[in-house]
């Protein structure tokens, strides 16, 4: 367990700020844990950088803001976000092939 | 740690200072569920095919991110504070090594400091410069914690601040404001509440809440938390 790994992720700000209460982290469904586990063990075996990742990830939040509301019903919320940027990581990094539409 | 812990008593104090964040509320249909499902199964089989990760490990992740990182660690040193003297006299001595005593670790050589309120004296952190904070004992820090009006306020004003968290001191409490650093965390020991004393050390951190340990807020006396 990298500790660096999770001081870089106690840390994002903003736009790309973990959902969270009271501290602790939020998921509603089951594949966000795992999407999230696989992003976080990932970057902890030296695959690819947090920032590299959280660029995506700020990145892919940005370009769904400029495409409409981000609230709403049928609106992407955070771990769809999250999903897509450890999708366009893991192809760049040659981990795995682009993602079937 | 597995036991639950109730979060609805706080859910304003997570709008304080920061915009509400409609992902909380947010819910898909089945569907989008089903979807979004089926592509994360594919991406871990693959993963996991090629031995890039197990199943096992990510389990073990996700219960490290989603339950011992937050703010119950700290829950455990208070409770533990309140049951046994011995302990909460090392604690308040040494509170990095008697954390450690508890099995915590994660302090990347920065000293914990735990300061204990007491019907006089009323304790309050921050971190003035950035947002440095006791993330293993603590968990991720609330948005506020970070942003410029708490951190700039509570310095120059601490018991208005303290009044919109609905922190009421009176004339004769003390108030004390630690400023964190890189070398220096802090942890504030509440006062044990009203109606806790048949409880034991597991019930008595359920009690516990980050904000407390923040020292922005007071525990209410037992039955009569909101």
């Amino acid at each position: 367990m990298s500790e660096q790994a999770r001081l870089d992720i106690a840390v994002m700000d903003s736009t790309c700020a973990l959902p969270r209460r009271s501290g602790e982290l939020v998921f509603h469904d089951d594949w966000e844990r795992r999407a999230f586990a696989m992003a976080v063990a990932l970057c902890e075996q030296g695959r690819y950088d947090w920032d590299t990742f959280r660029e995506h990830l700020i990145a892919e939040i940005a370009a769904s803001d400029a495409r409409g509301p981000s609230t709403g019903p049928g609106a992407p919320g955070y771990y769809e976000h999250w999903l897509a940027a450890l999708e366009q990581v893991l192809a760049k990094s040659g981990i795995l092939p682009v993602a079937e539409p | 740690m597995s036991e639950h812990h109730d979060h609805d008593h706080d859910h304003d104090h997570d709008h304080h200072g920061a915009p509400p964040n409609p992902y909380l509320e947010k819910r898909r249909s089945g569907v989008e569920t089903a979807v979004l499902d089926a592509r994360v199964k594919k991406m871990e089989a693959l993963l996991v095919d090629k031995g890039l990760v197990t199943t096992a490990a990510l389990d073990r992740l996700i219960e490290i991110y989603e339950h011992d990182l937050g703010p119950m660690n700290g829950a455990r040193v208070v409770a533990r504070a309140w049951t046994d003297t011995d302990f909460k006299a090392r604690l308040l001595a040494n509170g990095t090594a008697a954390i450690a005593e508890l099995g915590m670790s994660g302090l990347q050589g920065e000293h914990m400091v735990v300061v204990e309120n007491t019907p006089t004296v009323h304790n309050v952190v921050v971190c003035t410069l950035c947002s440095c904070y006791p993330w293993p004992v603590l968990g991720l820090p609330p948005s506020w914690y970070k942003d410029a009006p708490y951190r700039s306020r509570v310095v120059i004003d601490p018991r208005g601040v303290l009044a919109e968290f609905g922190t009421a001191l009176g004339p004769d409490v003390e108030v004390r404001v630690w400023d964190s650093s890189a070398e220096m965390r802090y942890l504030v020991l509440p006062e044990r509440p009203a109606g806790s004393a048949g409880l034991d050390e597991a019930a008595l951190a359920n009690l516990v809440t980050r904000d407390a340990m923040i020292g922005v807020t007071r525990l209410p006396p037992v039955g009569k938390a909101a």
